[in-house]
């Protein structure tokens, strides 16, 4: 899940990371690298809210084609979080939906960012919750390194190195108007 | 939203904080459906239950909702012969603090003891009853189920029956739906309407004048008996029969599709005759089962200053 | 210090609106000289006491002293000595003791301690009925003799309206003043507050204003018949005091009395079930306050007393509903008064005086406090520049049921001087 620091975002050392069409080119790249693994076997996807839901929906779209309709879930691991007691208001639920068995499916969870693994821990959480899955992946758009917990992703569209100070603001049409994602590094 | 350490009554909630538990509510309840019912946002928290007037129902709910979002739970009894000694209510808290609980659930015959533990304690509080004052879970669960079945609530109309005067559930209902922008009626005897009502309760001179107003749901109180005995009614049966919801007026709610609801439990003859029981439009079940989704938001939303 | 001498004080008195600049020489327990600009004397020592208002004593006919038996909350010690710290200079202790003082004996035994422990007079009424159960005449004769001031069940109304009848002519006898606390104690039933939206919204059982108007109106009513003296206590709803005005104006002799809590507070004032709001009869509407204040200023009350009603903290720390009625008030009685009314103009001095020095002596068949030269000394320094802050320590009384309790109150009392004792010196200590 990325920030949405709005500050943070648009002071001037903000960099362009990737523009519209890189990020088409990312969703494509994942597309194809999931299609190289799960040829056969059934799939199933779950995007974790807000921005890997999006993310989640569009690979979807783009593998329609070869593997048909993949069963999609959302996934809102607010309620998994490990650092709800530091936060001021608690945040409020999307709310969980998977509309299918988990109980021995294959997996992909998505999401926006990989950051310190916290979120996919929380998610892995969630969903073992809901049952046992044979297999879980994780597909990310960006995996920003300075991991916190042992977790590393399957699919990743760009591999971005940072200070764990930075950050990274992802930006997706169907809940932020454009797509693009920028990079403030932190002030020295 | 500013946190919140306490739940005392519905009239100091905003609005936001109000539509946070009810919208809250609905990814709670979604939970049901699945075979692990429990989710762990107070983990290694604990939640006690104080309850100096005895309600199965409500101690069972609040007790069920905690557990679900993982809570550890305790009830604490307290002993009526500490209670007619005087011990207070304080000393008790004392105690409780000393036990490092998180939250406290209280239920008291006496208005305005949980704002009294409230100041006393860095636990939150939620309010489970106290005496006529109020009872906020009740009402963010019936404006839940409100929702469920009308949407949006602008302009529906709720007509209370019963003891306005003494229901604590009523002022809370009444206030919860005031905010919500729904429009509020209330029958009953004229000993048990307050002379000092809200402005927003309508009132009418008899059911069938409350039932031209069209309601979009009936809302029935609970009759406590001691009223009768305290003269605030001639008997149960008048009671029935001038403000109950007979047979025969069940049937003319039934031809305009009203809805009926109920915070339980029901004196069977009294509020309600039997037919009411199995009409299909009765909110009576998904009350109960939406009071479980709701205390969980409850718990959820709230921010004890324990440690 | 047998003599010293007051420089520019303020002298406040029941007939002047205007405050008088003057010194005092006081001499022995005895006003030497008074007047401005008296010639120092060799030896005598003399205070500053420019901007400070000089009052004869005050006096509160509406106290309860708790003792004998429930010494936990005040006894005829700490409750006088809170009176001298409230520039009080003679109290009227009510008789709702445990036991009641009901009979000769109990009056001679509470007037015995007095003369022990008090510094200052402490007078005491006595019950209408035994054990202030409404059902016997007390032993009015007895205590009479003993010396009560007044007969009343303070706390609780005489319900049966024959045995008051009766003791109303009994009492008109001795030229006893038969002291009322009105209220209907059906209507109230277990009322804690006022009935109105702010009962309903705290879900606390209300007590109708009418409880108390009712039983004004049938208490002077058959003071009326019997030709007895009736004095109502702490009258609380504009009604209530209308209903005494109307008598008033037909001639009929009648008394009552206002307290300082019902002309400053409210019910909205009860918040979040704040127990130091909790008094009975209870605090009424915003618009009761005016019509109270507005009644003072037009004499309709005869007096001012505080009903003060000391409770422990245990017990006002039960919830609103089970916390005991009361309020105390002699230390907070003038400062409060003088910042909600005479600063601000509500009011001057001189009603001060009349209503909480004068009157209340007069009642009692006693000469006010006079300043002129060889009377006897009574005297209350006040100074209105400083500020008073009711902490547990200053207080004197053993219960702290206040919501001034740690609040600041404008004006302080500085110096309390009865015949030849200095009993409370806050002035001189400072000066030196």
């Amino acid at each position: 899940m990325s920030d949405t620091n709005q500050d943070a975002a648009s002071s001037n050392t903000m960099e362009v990371l990737l523009r519209p069409d890189d990020i088409a080119h990312k969703m494509r790249r994942l597309a194809l690298q999931i299609l190289e693994r799960h040829a056969k076997a059934p799939l199933r996807f779950i995007g974790i809210h807000t921005r890997g839901v999006i993310i989640g929906e569009r690979v979807r779209e783009l593998l329609r084609e070869d593997l048909g309709e993949i069963p999609y879930g959302t996934l809102d691991i607010s309620l998994y979080r490990d650092d709800l007691d530091n936060m001021g208001a608690m945040p409020s639920l999307k709310g969980t939906d998977i509309p299918f068995s988990v109980e021995g499916a294959h997996i992909i969870l998505f999401d926006d960012v990989l950051f310190t693994g916290r979120t996919i821990k929380a998610a892995i959480d969630a969903l073992t919750d809901y049952g046992r899955p044979q297999l879980i992946e994780l597909a990310v758009l960006i995996d920003r390194g300075n991991r916190e917990l042992p977790i590393a992703p399957n699919y990743v569209g760009l591999t971005v190195p940072t200070d764990k100070h930075d950050y990274i603001r992802v930006r997706l049409r169907e809940h932020d108007g454009e797509d693009g994602i920028y990079q403030t590094k932190k002030p020295d | 939203m500013e946190p919140r350490k306490d739940l005392l009554d519905i009239a100091s909630l905003n609005l936001e904080e109000i539509e946070f538990v009810l919208k809250t509510a609905g990814p709670f309840k979604e939970l049901f459906r699945k075979s692990i019912k429990k989710v762990p946002p107070l983990r290694g928290k604990t939640v006690l239950t104080l309850f100096y007037e005895p309600s199965t129902r409500t101690r069972s709910s609040f007790e069920i909702a905690a557990k679900r979002v993982s809570a550890d739970v305790t009830n604490f009894t307290v002993g009526s012969s500490s209670v007619v000694k005087g011990e207070s209510v304080l000393d008790t808290i004392d105690t409780l603090q000393a036990m490092k609980c998180d939250y406290i659930v209280v239920r008291h015959q006496a208005a305005g003891v949980p704002n009294m533990i409230a100041k006393h304690t860095k636990a939150s509080v939620v309010n489970a009853g106290d005496g006529f004052h109020a009872h906020p879970t009740q009402a963010l669960l019936d404006a839940f189920t409100l929702r469920e079945t009308f949407g949006d609530l602008e302009n529906k109309k709720i007509l209370i029956v019963g003891d306005i005067l003494h229901s604590r559930v009523a002022r809370s209902v009444g206030r919860i739906c005031e905010k919500l922008g729904m429009k509020i009626g209330v029958l009953g005897p004229g000993s048990l309407i307050p002379r000092h009502r809200p402005a927003f309760m309508r009132t009418f001179s008899s059911y069938d004048e409350a039932l031209d107003w069209k309601p979009d749901t009936i809302y029935l109180l609970r009759v406590q008996l001691e009223r009768q005995k305290d003269q605030f009614f001639p008997s149960l049966n008048e009671y029935h029969n001038v403000y109950g919801l007979t047979d025969e007026r069940f049937r003319r709610i039934e031809g305009e599709g009203t809805w009926v609801m109920h915070p339980g439990p029901v004196n069977r003859g009294v509020e309600l005759g039997d037919a009411v029981m199995n009409y299909e439009r009765t909110l009576i079940n998904q009350q109960v089962e939406n009071g479980i989704a709701v205390r969980m938001a409850v718990l959820y939303w709230l921010k004890p200053q324990t440690d | 210090m047998d003599a010293f001498i007051l420089r520019n004080g303020q002298l406040a008195q029941e007939d002047s609106p205007d405050l008088t600049e003057t010194d005092l020489f006081i001499e022995s327990g005895k006003l030497k000289a008074i007047g401005p600009q008296l010639p120092a004397v060799d030896g005598v020592p003399e205070f500053d006491v420019t901007g400070r208002v000089l009052l004869p004593g005050l006096f509160d006919v509406h106290v309860h002293l708790r003792e004998p038996g429930r010494e936990d909350k005040e006894t005829i010690k700490t409750g006088s000595e809170a009176a001298i710290n409230g520039g009080v200079t003679g109290i009227v202790a009510m008789p709702n003791c445990t036991p009641a003082i009901d009979s000769g004996g109990m009056v001679q035994s509470v007037l015995d301690i007095a003369s022990r422990d008090a510094r200052i007079p402490v007078y005491t009424t006595g019950c209408i009925t035994k054990g202030r159960l409404g059902k016997e005449l007390a032993n009015i004769g007895g205590m009479h003799a003993r010396g009560a001031v007044m007969i009343t069940d303070d706390g609780d109304p005489v319900g049966n309206h024959q045995i008051l009848r009766r003791a109303m002519e009994y009492a008109r006898e001795f030229g006893l003043i038969v002291a009322s606390h009105c209220e209907v104690k059906e209507l109230s039933g277990v009322g804690a507050m006022n009935e109105g939206e702010v009962s309903y919204r705290l879900g606390i059982p209300g007590i109708p204003a009418e409880s108390e108007e009712i039983c004004i109106s049938r208490d002077i009513r058959l003071a009326h018949l019997t030709g007895a003296h009736v004095h109502i206590q702490h009258v609380t709803s504009g009604e209530g005091m209308r209903i005494i005005e109307r008598f008033k104006e037909d001639g009929i002799h009648v008394t009552c009395e206002v307290s300082p809590h019902h002309l400053i507070f409210n019910e909205t004032h009860i918040q979040d079930y704040d127990t130091h709001y909790k008094m009975n009869p209870p605090l009424r509407r915003p618009e009761d306050n005016a019509i109270l204040l507005d009644g003072l200023k037009r004499g309709i009350f005869d007096v001012i007393a505080t009903d003060h009603a000391p409770h422990t903290d245990f017990e006002k720390q039960l919830d609103f509903g089970s916390a005991p009625f009361g309020i105390t008030g002699l230390e907070t009685a003038l400062p409060s008064l003088y910042q909600e009314f005479i600063k601000p103009g509500h009011f001057g001095w001189d009603l001060l005086v009349k209503r909480y020095s004068a009157e209340p002596r007069r009642l009692l068949g006693h000469d006010p406090v006079v300043f002129k030269e060889g009377s006897p000394v009574n005297l209350t320094i006040f100074h209105p520049d400083k500020e008073t802050h009711f902490t547990t320590s200053f207080m004197q009384s053993k219960s702290k049921n206040t919501p001034f309790l740690d609040q600041h109150v404008q004006g302080h009392v500085e110096m309390v001087v009865l015949d030849d004792a200095i009993l409370l010196d806050r002035l001189t200590a400072n000066a030196s």
